[in-house]
């Protein structure tokens, strides 16, 4: 049996722990194709327009899936991976909200994924889920296993620094002949010698790692300055990032961002923090602004980069040239002058 | 040191106007133009060069600078020597027409942005995002539609005696609310005041939300050109706005600065520019796009073909057609339009 699993929104963050559980199954789990301009399009037709744009993108990668010859496609109701944190609203609706999307005839597999109830009923439901499909008790017990191994394994890659591509590769084939891939950009303003900053771009992964998405913002940045992800900020940095706030931040992803937005803004070493948004997404109309709150009390560049399902590309490229510009720039001042004067 | 016939050019290419400026040899603006882009950057570009030809016909171009939302373009007709974005040529012309400024207020055609510069430095800049209600098109639509010309905007709306208060949010809304209160028979003058009103509101609301703005502000961009939005910012902001002369090409004239920098960086050898010269004009360029099929992205690329050969390409994500690599692809690859 072949299983689908769409390369958008929960991908960038647990695609491991899911194959480790299919492998452990023994059953196959692929993702779809690299987002790509007819996904986008047909995603845009299928998804709700009230909807943000990775969940737009995961309707476009829906349909991809059912050329791909699967027999049922895996859409997992994540509600809560870790203790005290929900993700967010969007990814609790999964799947009804993209039924729409789902080609007539195709099987979906679902199971509810909350860890707030105990690790002892998380077992029971991957049991369940795995006697639905002719798998043993053991058989499920097993998976969990591997997938947690996985899990760690991945995300354990990431703190290490290596990229997103190296560390996915391995659990995503499809992934390891991908990475690396770059744009160039003929610019004879280059300044070879300017200084090279680092950069650190926070947001969603589905949105930092999806490069047709993200207009390929990743390598044009990575043009002029080294970037960093919250991912590979490892899980103290964030707990410090996060203290001072009154209240904490219950979805997963924002508190994530908002821990490790603010760890990079007080880090020495990182010239500038761009966060990357889309339009519609509920949880970052707030985390931005407090971390642009941060930002400004530290005095470190911070900008705001907001996605929607456009592909002109011109207005970001002057936003982060401006960006970078405006960065090296104060770089080179306060290396010349006495630091944060 | 530059001798009389010498000049850097900067040219920035925006949706509505298409700007060109001469620095001479003691960095004064010897010419400034501004053009009408009217949808057709090449041949503006074009005219813009003939017109500067016709004047100046002993001129030496010794830099080229281009910004803009067209730079690209414009580079590559040109032979520019620098390329920047609008943000940093705004900047770099601001402060050194004037040294200390600390804010920029900049309303184009089709954008609005914010800079704030603390000794000469940039340290934070905005741009509006995708709603254009607080930019200069708006008034210029309105004008239209009241019938007067834009030259008159400005002027009436300082005659003002009591403003209207008009929705500045949406540019949509703006529209439905001035209706409203010229049919309860308002008169032009607090009308057109309260537009202004309306739209520095909803500037400083969405592009100045939370930027620092100290002294001294200056105001640039063609819609400074109206007094009427002047005075509703100093209103506002309760400090006084200075309008450089170059108002209206503060963006060419940064990028013919950055040109001289460029160049002059490398002194004593003096690097030649990358200019393909004022006969330029008499040179016929074509655009054409066609999807490539490579892959599923189908991008759109766009060529510049002087005289069959090919300038510049891009549009494309991966880098085939940009970079070169795409003239050994077979021509079967890609679809014609």
């Amino acid at each position: 049996m072949k299983v689908g699993y769409p390369r958008a929104v929960h991908y960038y963050d647990y695609f491991p722990f899911w194959a480790g559980f299919f492998q452990g199954l023994d059953l196959e789990l692929i993702a779809s194709p690299l987002t790509n301009r007819k996904i986008l399009e047909q995603g845009l037709k299928k998804a709700s327009d009230e909807t943000c744009l990775p969940i737009k993108l995961l309707a476009g990668h829906i349909q991809a899936l059912s050329g791909m010859g699967v027999d049922a496609l895996f859409l997992p109701r994540m509600v809560s991976v870790e203790e005290k944190t929900y993700l967010c609203p969007k990814l609790l609706g999964l799947p009804e909200s993209v039924f729409a999307a789902v080609p007539e005839g195709m099987r979906i597999l679902t199971l509810d994924f909350n860890v707030r109830l105990g690790k002892r009923r998380v077992i029971r439901t991957l049991e369940e889920f795995a006697e639905g499909l002719g798998k043993t008790r053991a058989e499920a017990r097993q998976g969990f296993l591997l997938a947690q191994n996985w899990q760690e394994r991945y995300e354990s890659r990431r703190h290490e620094g290596r990229s997103f591509g190296e560390s996915m590769g391995e659990f995503d084939p499809r992934l390891a002949g991908e990475a690396g891939r770059t744009i160039r950009f003929d610019n004879p303003d280059r300044d070879e010698s300017a200084a090279v900053l680092t950069v650190a771009l926070v947001g969603h992964p589905y949105l930092t790692q999806d490069n047709y998405a993200n207009l390929n913002l990743v390598a044009k940045l990575g043009e002029r300055a080294h970037v960093r992800f919250i991912e590979e900020m490892e899980p103290q940095g964030i707990e410090q990032g996060l203290q001072g706030l009154h209240k904490s931040v219950f979805w997963s992803h924002a508190r994530k961002i908002m821990g490790a937005g603010a760890a990079y803004i007080g880090d020495e070493a990182v010239d500038g923090v761009i966060y990357l948004s889309c339009f519609g997404c509920g949880t970052d109309s707030m985390t931005q602004d407090m971390v642009a709150r941060i930002a400004r009390q530290q005095h470190k560049p911070y900008m705001v980069l907001t996605l929607d399902e456009h592909s002109g590309e011109a207005g970001l490229v002057t936003r982060l040239e401006a960006f970078l510009d405006m960065t090296e720039r104060r770089v080179q001042r306060e290396s010349n002058f006495s630091a944060h004067g | 040191m530059l001798l009389g016939n010498e000049y850097y050019l900067g040219v920035d290419v925006g949706s509505v106007s298409t700007n060109l400026v001469l620095l001479d040899y003691e960095e004064q603006v010897a010419e400034a133009l501004y053009l009408r882009t009217m949808g057709r950057p090449m041949q503006t570009i074009k005219e813009g060069l003939k017109q500067l030809r016709a004047k100046f016909p002993q001129a030496r171009i010794i830099g080229v600078g281009t910004t803009g939302s067209a730079r690209q373009l414009a580079a590559t007709l040109l032979g520019a020597d620098v390329v920047k974005n609008e943000i940093t040529a705004h900047a770099v012309a601001a402060s050194r027409v004037h040294p200390g400024v600390q804010t920029i207020l900049e309303i184009g055609g089709q954008d609005s942005k914010i800079i704030c510069l603390r000794d000469g430095v940039v340290v934070d800049f905005a741009m509006n995002t995708v709603c254009a209600a607080g930019t200069g098109s708006f008034l210029d639509q309105q004008a239209g539609r009241l019938g007067i010309p834009i030259e008159q905007f400005g002027p009436l709306a300082i005659e003002a005696q009591h403003p209207v208060r008009i929705a500045g949010r949406c540019s949509v809304f703006a529209e439905s609310d001035m209706i409203h209160k010229q049919q309860l028979g308002h008169s032009l003058e607090d009308i057109l005041a309260g537009l202004c009103q309306a739209m520095v509101r909803n500037y400083l609301n969405n592009v100045g939300k939370n930027k620092d703005i100290r002294g001294p502000i200056l105001f640039q961009g063609g819609v400074a050109a109206n007094p009427g939005i002047r005075k509703a910012f100093e209103e506002e902001l309760g400090q006084e706005i200075i309008i450089p002369k170059h108002f209206a090409v503060m963006g060419a004239l940064g990028a013919a600065y950055l040109a001289q920098e460029k160049l002059a960086r490398a002194q004593g050898e003096r690097t030649a520019s990358r200019f393909r010269g004022l006969q330029v004009v008499d040179t016929e360029f074509q655009a054409s796009s066609f999807d490539c099929s490579g892959c599923a992205n189908h991008c759109e690329v766009v060529e510049i073909l002087q005289d069959q050969t090919i300038l510049a390409r891009w549009g494309d994500r991966c880098g085939k057609w940009s970079s070169g690599k795409g003239e050994q692809g077979s021509v079967s690859e890609v679809n014609v339009r």
